[in-house]
């Protein structure tokens, strides 16, 4: 990262999902899957949004998607630095409740995405927060 | 006839002064916009028995602190939304005998919505899970990858995203109160030069982001006609919320089905009996470009893919068949935080016929719309009309 320490906001970690951060810290994606009906939830809530179920088990998803629509940032907060930032909104194969999910782009230039471009989820140290975070990098 | 339904109207309204920096409390901003909404309809703040704060995150709490502060008089009547759900909501509460006067106020100080939100601190600040903010997408960032979408799906023509801020400032400048109409008019090329804020949004097509306060007063049919202002009925008014606050997306983004702008406005447009002919003057959410061209699609006036094209016709511009944001929306006149009582405020002055240099002929009907939440998530609309 190009500012040090790091100083952009972080999750706090909230304790109903603690199985998401653990996973993300041993580099899995998980997302809350219905037990009763099949389908993905995110971002995740105590029950599926489909039946209402709360039987739901935190599953490792494929981990890769295409870019629906992105931003690169100019003009962003102070603590995100004066370099442009990629923005995505990255849509996974996981259906058939569709599942979106915002990340920044990591390891290229931002300048190069495009819709419907293939990325994968990738993991971030920040070793200043004792802290690892999801990214999104060319597939 | 359309508007049968004339049991509560709004009033009085006011806006303080609209700028950047000002050196005011929220609360006594609000209490400026409520003292003068309600002196211009010549009502006492002892008969005020309805509140509606605009603040999204208003507890209860809030609403008790403000009975105290107008003098403890009982409130019968205690709601939340945004400025047009407010106004339908004022107006049933009254139809039911629920309340007689209800006031709808909102303030910003010293709160910005745009990247100064964050502040520098010496360490990373812990948000909610799931906040934008984690990723640097604060709302010019949203709409930005929504206008990007939409370019993309639709090929729509990008100019014309360009040239919605070159007719807002032509508005504001025929607005003493606004915040950009000093300034002099821009071109298209002015925008594109401005620098780019988030990719493709330059910041001449970014909404202000400023500090004011406002306020809104629906009354009884029966106070209504002794009040000094002339009426402005509320004949229809709706909300809808579909999603939650900037979380969940789902795909397609652009649903075919329509969300919570298309719901409301279905609602709202049913209960006053008009169709999309009969509006003469309309205050649409406008906090980007994309934001009105998706509103033309979900209220109906076009199909989605044709809100771009449907702008660049002319209908919203002060010499078209329902001339919008006339005062110079929230791209030139003001974004004040929560700003969707100011395209109420507008459409209400139309109506009466204050408007001097930037007055549309002899208005009967009016629409306010407000939207917001994961982009059309969230949506209110009122239907008002003059004697
Ligand atoms: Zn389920």
């Amino acid at each position: 990262m190009e500012i040090e320490p790091y100083l952009r906001p972080l999750p706090m970690k909230e304790p109903q999902n603690e199985p998401f951060w653990e996973g993300i810290a041993r580099h899995e994606f998980l997302v809350p899957k219905c037990n009763n009906c099949g389908d993905w939830n995110w971002v995740p809530y105590p029950a599926c949004r489909t039946c209402l179920s709360e039987d739901l088990t935190w599953t490792k998803i494929a981990g890769h998607g295409t870019v629906m629509t992105f931003s690169v940032v100019h003009r962003g907060p102070p603590t995100f630095g004066k370099e442009p930032y990629g923005t995505v909104l990255l849509e996974l194969p996981e259906r058939p409740r569709s599942l979106v999910i915002l990340g920044n782009t990591t390891g290229m230039n931002p300048e190069d995405l495009h819709i419907g471009m293939r990325m994968k989820i990738v993991y971030e140290e920040i070793p200043s927060e004792d802290f690892v975070m999801y990214r999104f990098a060319p597939a | 006839m359309t508007g049968q339904k004339r049991k509560a109207a709004i009033v009085g309204v006011y806006a303080t002064e609209q700028a950047r920096g000002l050196e005011r409390s929220i609360w006594s901003l609000e209490l400026e916009a409520i003292k003068g909404a309600l002196a211009e309809a010549g009502l006492s703040h002892t008969q005020v028995d309805g509140l509606i704060p605009m603040d999204y995150d208003t507890p209860i709490s809030l609403h008790m602190a403000w009975t105290e502060q107008l003098g403890g008089h009982p409130i019968t009547y205690m709601s939340i939304g945004n400025a047009s759900g407010g106004v339908a909501k004022a107006a049933s509460a009254i139809e039911t005998g629920l309340a007689n006067v209800v006031v709808i106020y909102f303030g910003n100080a010293n709160n910005p919505n745009g990247p100064r939100q964050l502040k520098m601190l010496d360490r990373a600040p812990r948000v909610k899970d799931w906040m934008f903010l984690v990723h640097g997408a604060y709302m010019s960032v949203w709409y930005a990858m929504w206008t990007q979408l939409y370019l993309h799906e639709f090929k729509a023509e990008r100019d014309y995203f360009a040239e919605y801020p070159v007719k807002m400032r032509e508005n504001a400048m025929l607005n003493p109160a606004s915040l950009m109409g000093s300034r002099g008019p821009i071109t298209i090329e002015d925008v594109y030069a401005s620098r780019m804020i988030a990719s493709p949004l330059h910041l001449f097509e970014c909404s202000l982001d400023n500090d004011g306060g406002y306020a809104i007063v629906v009354a009884s049919e029966e106070i209504a006609r002794d009040c000094k202002t002339k009426p402005i009925w509320v004949i229809g008014g709706a909300e809808a919320m579909y999603t939650d606050g900037y979380q969940t997306i789902t795909a397609p983004w652009n649903d075919p089905k329509g969300a919570a702008v298309k719901r409301a406005t279905e609602i709202a447009f049913g209960q006053a009996g008009i169709t999309h002919d009969d509006i003469d003057v309309a205050g649409l959410y406008d906090c980007f470009a994309i934001t009105v061209v998706r509103n033309l699609e979900e209220m109906g006036f076009c199909k989605l893919g044709e809100g771009a094209d449907y702008m660049h016709e002319g209908h919203l511009w002060l010499d078209g068949n329902m001339p919008s944001n006339t005062d110079g929306g929230l791209l030139a006149n003001s974004h004040n935080g929560n700003p969707s009582g100011m395209h109420t405020i507008e459409v209400v002055r139309q109506l009466r016929g204050e408007c001097g240099a930037r007055q549309v002929k002899d208005p009967k009907i009016g629409v306010s719309l407000a939207q917001g939440a994961s982009v059309h998530g969230l949506a209110g609309v009122a239907v008002l009309a003059r004697d």
